[in-house]
């Protein structure tokens, strides 16, 4: 069986071998951490390098130094004198110390400091200084249910999306986010990296984007049976195809009270990769939810959706295969 | 005032049921019966031996700090085995169910693989909870127990029958962890827990409260512990152990034990509030009505993160004992090192921040406990240079406890790089949650383990008078290390490719070829484990062959511990050494004192057995489950009881006994005829020259005292 599934995989055995020194030019590569497509990710991806650099530097060094006196000071080789006395040496013990004071030192201003404000959740400077030269940025209200996302446009007639996330290229985009039941991770790898989505409870985040394209969007914290199927694809598209999009969004004759997203917001795993529209929602849905959960809102998890969910998943598999 | 539950519940038995235990379950039905007969089996192969009486006296009610350390280490072993079989299952989930939509197989009712969500939750989860804190800590707290008592020259731990205790509360949670196995399920939000899905709308079943009271046992347990040895090294020290001849491993043991005695009262503080909200019906960790959910997470790792320096500083100290022994030289830099321990643990009190960074604290925050993290880097880092030069200019024999301390070197080396990167938030934003932080961890993790086989393997000969055999245990060591690398770095690559951590169903397609490498390494791991087996086989079966008949079982050893009859006495020494210098048994070979005999004995005074440690361990036991599944009578009925033993324990005391002077005399000259004949069948019950007092502390107190009162350097109970 695995041998089968092997062979099927064959073309991807080597692939990611060979990716790996292309990453940051390939296109559609599988590394996602090399491979930035948002500004906020591409910071952290060049404070990684840096990091790993100088810890490289010391670690590496290090390793060779065991392995060469392993092959030098093996007894019956010969190699080295021995010295079975030697155990304490001032200049040795102060550049202990000290070298990895130096080397973090310099990463405590140089990655951490410095990155920290970058690509700070509530002010990523990395997207901010983005926001005069590239124009309107757009915000966009985030709540997660169990386990589904929802997406919604305020500054576009409260049109909202579930599962699927589409922002315009070229434009910082900033994110309230909440959630109805249990926390979880908002985390989309290429573009953003990960910030906690919490019931009752505010975070924000910001991206900016200048690649066109659809990337994975993941439900990064555990939160309960449906979270590996808490997928969102995240659509970068031009700025006229988003103004084309929210139009046709607009036009969508659906709409969405908060006793409709109290049923929409019930348990509920995605697997059939659903992404219901909605032209409008009501307006300040978001801080009514996250009120209404403060007041004690809950949205209960069944017995049978936690322990023995046999049942419920076969009925989910039947939906699916039909 | 208690929280309705949904679900039946009667008096009698509260939630439970016959439906409750999985008899139709395709893994865990066969399992149950395969224990079941197999505990069959022991228990007829026990009685037809006659061996219950042996088994009572020696074992289930003994206070020996080497048998009780026995007791945790193979307590520990078998912990480790079931996670990994846990992890095995859950490469083998990830393996079959990675695929997009609708491929990959179907068993067992999942969609995707053969595990459905809760079940793959419920395996990760108890995964994390035993391999870290009913494995790798009673694996550690065994060796401690063994070798910090020999190590400082004293008959016993402070408190022997504290010491019992710790071990079977501890065995306890093991019961109630396993036992949820087959009666209800396990939690399925991991090992630490998450803030609100714990709460009873998100978590109506009893996983969470097994998880709650499995953890309340052990954080019990290893507290009891923590006191004891603290004591211990404090005031049982030998005459002349002064702080700066205390061996590494023991300075270790201290730092290790002051971080556990400070941080497992926050956990259990934590977990106590869990409990209030969802027996209770409190509000602390709910997201509604005023309740803090981040709350718990800062309580948690306020614990969760002193925990894992608890669990490597003991293995920092291993390495400390193994490496100098087969590089004939003294450790490198005493003084730095131990400063650097306690470094370590100060360090660890500030930084459990760093496990949530994404909950968006802000810059300030953030960078503070990023660089507070970073600092631990320093003396972790002194800690790897100084062994490394500990190997210059020394001559090195690659036996297989120096193979399973050099790995560990390298492991630490992975794991401190990667544990740099995510200390940064920028970084950790884009691998917190991914399954780099699992990949971290594990090389930290299995730095411990490595060290615990090479302290295994150092220390064996000195409690079971023969070494275990060499061939099989490097080979073991191999095959582990292909199986490290094998399941490990492909995690890496995963981590880098953003695969998060705990998916049932992994979804990206791309991710396939890794995950059939793991499991090819998982595999490997069971190589491992049958070379592990083998080894154990190998080794009683050649006892004889193997048996070392010196008190110094690697000719190269340093510490106090290799000064004692090999195996070690009940009594440890026969006569309480003089400790003259910082690795005494390296001084005293140099200076030809390793065969002084003592000039003359004393009568020594040592605890008697007890089975209440052993009552009280079952009693909370029953605490446990029976909160479990809200059988109000019976966690009344046991924790009472409970408190009445501990009470009527406490009331009646421990005078202990007292072995005469003549008899000590004749006990030792049995034990060093034992230990240079080739029987090792018997039981080792006492004798052993110490090596005696060689300076100033024999003329101290000559007049031995009379045979019924207390010597005066014994410890009154
Ligand atoms: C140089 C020293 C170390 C540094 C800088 C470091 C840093 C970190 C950081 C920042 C995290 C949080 C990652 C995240 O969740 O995003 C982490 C997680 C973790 N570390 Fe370390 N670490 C170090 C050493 C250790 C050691 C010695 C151990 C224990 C054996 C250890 C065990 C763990 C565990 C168990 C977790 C994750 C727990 C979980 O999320 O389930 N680390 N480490
Ligand atoms: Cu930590």
């Amino acid at each position: 069986m695995l041998f089968r599934k092997f062979t099927r995989r064959g073309k991807y055995a080597l692939a990611p071998a060979l990716t790996l020194p292309l990453a940051g030019c390939a296109k559609g590569s599988p590394w996602w951490i090399f491979d930035p497509k948002g500004v906020g990710a591409h910071a952290s991806f060049i404070y990684m390098m840096i990091d790993v650099g100088v810890m490289l530097a010391i670690v590496g060094v290090t390793a060779l130094l065991i392995v060469w006196f392993m092959w030098k000071y093996r007894k019956g080789s010969n190699r080295g004198a021995y010295d079975g006395k030697w155990a304490h040496s001032n200049t040795l013990e102060v550049a202990f110390w000290g070298i990895p004071i130096i080397a973090v030192g310099f990463l405590a201003w140089a990655v951490s400091v410095n990155g920290s404000f970058a690509v700070n959740p509530y002010n990523p400077t990395a997207v901010t200084k983005h926001l005069k030269p590239n124009g309107d940025p757009i915000d966009i209200d985030v709540i997660a249910t169990d386990w589904q996302w929802l997406f919604i446009y305020p500054q576009y007639h409260h049109i909202a999306i579930a599962n699927k996330l589409v922002i315009p290229a070229h434009t910082p985009v900033f994110f309230r986010l909440t959630s109805t039941a249990v926390t979880t991770d908002f985390f989309v790898p290429q573009l953003i990296g990960m910030i906690d989505v919490m019931p009752g409870m505010r975070t924000k985040d910001a991206l900016m984007s200048d690649h066109l394209g659809s990337y994975q969007g993941i439900a990064a914290d555990y939160c309960g049976a449906g979270m590996s199927w808490m997928l969102f694809k995240t659509h970068v598209v031009s700025k006229a195809d988003f103004d084309r999009w929210t139009q046709m969004m607009e036009n969508n004759p659906d709409t969405m009270s908060y006793q409709q997203f109290n049923r929409f917001a019930e348990p509920y795993i995605n697997v059939h990769e659903k992404t219901p529209a909605w032209g409008r929602v009501e307006p300040g849905l978001f801080d009514h939810v996250m009120l209404e959960v403060m007041n004690g809102k809950k949205w209960p998890l069944p017995m049978f959706m936690t322990e023995n969910m046999f049942h419920y998943l076969k009925i989910q598999a039947a939906e699916h295969r039909a | 005032m208690l929280v309705n539950v949904p679900g039946p519940w009667s008096p009698l038995l509260g939630r439970l049921a016959l439906s409750e235990i999985p008899y139709t379950n395709p893994i865990l039905a066969p399992l149950f019966i395969v224990i079941v007969l197999a505990g069959i089996a022991l228990i007829a192969g026990v009685t037809y031996y006659g061996k219950w009486g042996y088994l009572w006296k020696e074992w289930f009610t003994t206070v020996d700090h080497k048998k009780l350390g026995i007791m945790y280490i193979i307590l520990g072993l078998i912990m480790l085995f079931r996670g990994f079989i846990d992890g095995l299952m859950m490469r083998t989930q990830q393996a079959l169910g990675d695929g997009p939509g609708d491929n990959g197989m179907k068993l067992m009712g999942a969609i995707h693989g053969y595990l459905a969500p809760f079940h793959f939750g419920q395996i990760y989860s108890a995964h994390g909870l035993i391999m870290i804190l009913l494995a790798a800590t009673p694996l550690l707290v065994g060796l401690m127990n063994i070798i910090v008592p020999l190590q400082i020259g004293a008959r016993d731990m402070a408190y022997p029958y504290l010491n019992a205790l710790g071990l079977w509360i501890t065995t306890a949670a093991v019961f109630l962890i396993m036992i949820s196995l087959f009666v209800g399920d396990f939690s399925h939000n991991g090992w630490f827990g998450y803030a609100p899905i714990f709460e009873m709308a998100y978590s109506p079943g009893v996983g969470v409260d097994y998880w709650i009271w499995t953890l309340e046992l052990v954080a019990l347990g290893t507290t009891l512990g923590s006191i004891n040895f603290l004591a211990t090294v404090v005031k049982m020290r030998a005459p002349g152990m002064t702080w700066g001849r205390l061996p590494v491993f023991t300075w270790t043991a201290v730092s290790a034990n002051i971080i556990a005695l400070t941080s497992f009262p926050c956990l259990q503080v934590a977990l106590a509030l869990v409990g209030a909200d969802r027996y209770l019906g409190t509000h602390f960790f709910t997201a509604g009505f005023g309740g803090n959910l981040m709350l718990y997470t800062n309580l948690f790792w306020l614990w969760g993160h002193p925990e894992v320096y608890f669990v490597i500083l003991p293995a920092f100290g291993m390495l400390s004992e193994v490496i100098p022994a087969f590089s004939e030289k003294p450790i490198f830099g005493y003084i730095t090192m131990v400063l650097a321990s306690f470094a370590i643990a100060g360090v660890s009190w500030i930084v459990w921040l760093h496990h949530f960074f994404t909950m968006g604290m802000g810059p300030y925050v953030s960078t503070e406990f990023s660089i507070a993290t970073m600092l631990v880097g320093i003396p972790t880092g002194v800690k790897v240079f100084n062994w490394a030069f500990t190997l210059y200019r020394g001559r090195l024999t690659f036996s297989a406890a120096m193979l399973w301390s050099i790995g560990a070197l390298f492991l630490l080396l992975i794991g401190g790089l990667t544990g740099m990167m995510l200390a940064i938030p920028a970084i950790n934003y884009m691998v917190h949650n991914s399954v780099f932080v699992v990949a971290h961890f594990h090389m930290m993790l299995l730095c411990i383990v490595y060290a615990v086989f090479s302290a295994i393997i150092f220390w064996f000969p000195k409690i079971y008078g023969f070494k275990l055999n060499e061939v099989w245990g490097k080979i073991m060591f191999w095959l582990f290390s292909a199986g490290t690398f094998l399941v490990f770095f492909p995690m890496f690559m995963l981590g880098f490719m953003g695969e998060t951590r705990r998916l049932d169903w992994p979804f990206n397609p791309q991710w396939g070829a890794w995950f059939d490498v793991q499991e090819i390494g998982i595999f490997v791991y069971v190589l491992s484990v049958l070379a592990f087996l083998w080894m154990l086989y190998v080794s009683i079966r050649d006892r004889h062959a193997n048996r070392v008949h010196t008190a110094d079982a690697w000719g190269t050893s340093r510490s106090l511990e290799w000064l004692t009859d090999t195996p070690v006495p009940f009594y440890n020494f026969a006569m309480v050494p003089h400790i003259n210098a910082l690795d005494e048994v390296a001084w005293r070979r140099e200076h030809g004192f390793m065969d002084k005999k003592p000039d003359h004995f004393k009568a020594i005074h040592m605890p008697n057995n007890t089975p209440i440690a052993l009552y009280i361990g079952a009693l909370t036991f029953l605490v446990g489950f029976g909160l479990t599944w809200r059988v109000w009578w019976l966690t009344l009925a046991s924790l009472i009881l409970a408190v009445i033993l501990m009470i009527y324990r406490s009331n009646k005391g421990d005078p202990g006994y007292i072995i005469p002077a003549e008899k000590m005399e004749e006990m030792d000259r049995e034990s060093k005829a034992r230990m240079l004949s080739d029987d090792s069948h018997q039981v080792p019950h006492g004798g052993g020259f110490s090596g005696g007092t060689v300076t100033a502390y024999a003329a101290l107190d000559r007049d031995a005292s009379g045979p019924l009162t207390p010597p005066s350097d014994s410890r009154h109970l």
